[in-house]
């Protein structure tokens, strides 16, 4: 005991950091490694039309706009378009009002990809009404 | 160039380590092990939609997905349609219908199968429904 005393007065006693700084390295590069992005995701929302709408209160809307979306693509007004045609037509739409009434009629055979399409074309144009029917 | 000969140059590590330990206390917050959400279902782009965060996704959130042959799920866990109605029932008894609804729909999913879900909603008195799109692309996946 004596001898150790002696020992340590003298001396500073110094911790080894290597093994430290080892593992330390070895966590890091597994978080680095596992470490991944995240998409980004984006929410589109719409309402269904509810049984007891106030019909005092539809008539005094603008008239509805209606977009069907069937299998073979998309319907405008009853006109069959293509995408960018669509968002034109919205976008002319829009122009009058925002507030107008937009009806997505989809068809039972329809993919769920053009009602989004559709859907994330009237945020485009700020349209706050939309409501989606099912055929 | 006597004194330098006699002393060893050692080098200050502290700085190092505590950067280090920054890295690893950011990489540990931000890591997430297991991800409860259904990878098989590959979503739309929307780029207009109204970006999904933190703060407009409150905890009474309700994310349903539909995966491209129909089939429901919440957290990756299989429903049917009658299961999904008790939990639609239940999350309305608790917080009424105003909770914000989530559907996560492949886009290859038919419509007939994602009405089956907003039927079971409306059903439930939720006539508010939010799709989910994909805003912007991060994990390198394409169509993800």
């Amino acid at each position: 005991m004596a001898y150790k005393k002696k020992a340590n007065r003298g001396e500073k006693v110094e911790l080894s950091m290597t093994p430290m700084i080892d593992v330390v390295f070895q966590l890091l590069i597994f978080f680095v490694v596992t470490l991944k992005q995240e998409d980004i995701f984006a929410k589109l929302t719409a309402a269904r039309p509810a049984p007891n709408q106030n019909k005092e209160e539809a008539t005094k809307q603008d008239p509805p706009i209606t977009v069907s979306i069937g299998r073979e693509g998309f319907f405008f007004n009853d006109r069959l378009c293509s995408e960018p045609e669509l968002d034109r037509g919205i976008e002319r739409i829009s122009g009058f009002s925002k507030t107008a009434m937009v009806v997505i009629k989809c068809t039972q055979d329809s993919t769920h990809g053009n009602l989004v399409k559709v859907l994330n074309i009237c945020y485009k144009h700020k349209m706050e009404n939309l409501s989606i029917f099912s055929m | 160039m006597a004194k330098l000969k006699s002393e060893e140059c050692a080098m200050d590590m502290t700085p190092m380590i505590d950067v280090v330990f920054q890295l690893i206390i950011f990489f540990v917050v931000t890591l997430k092990m297991t991800d409860d959400t259904n990878k098989d279902i590959i979503l739309e782009e929307g780029k207009d939609g109204e970006t999904l965060t933190q703060d407009n996704m409150p905890p009474t959130t309700l994310e349903i997905e539909v995966d491209e042959f129909g089939k429901i799920s919440i957290h990756n866990a299989k429903l049917s349609p009658s299961d999904l109605a008790g939990i639609l029932r239940n999350r309305v008894n608790k917080y009424g219908n105003e909770f914000p609804v989530l559907i996560r729909a492949d886009k290859r999913t038919q419509h007939k199968d994602v009405k089956r879900v907003m039927d079971v909603c409306t059903a439930s008195g939720v006539w508010k429904l939010s799709f989910v799109a994909i805003q912007e692309q991060k994990a390198g996946k394409k169509g993800r």
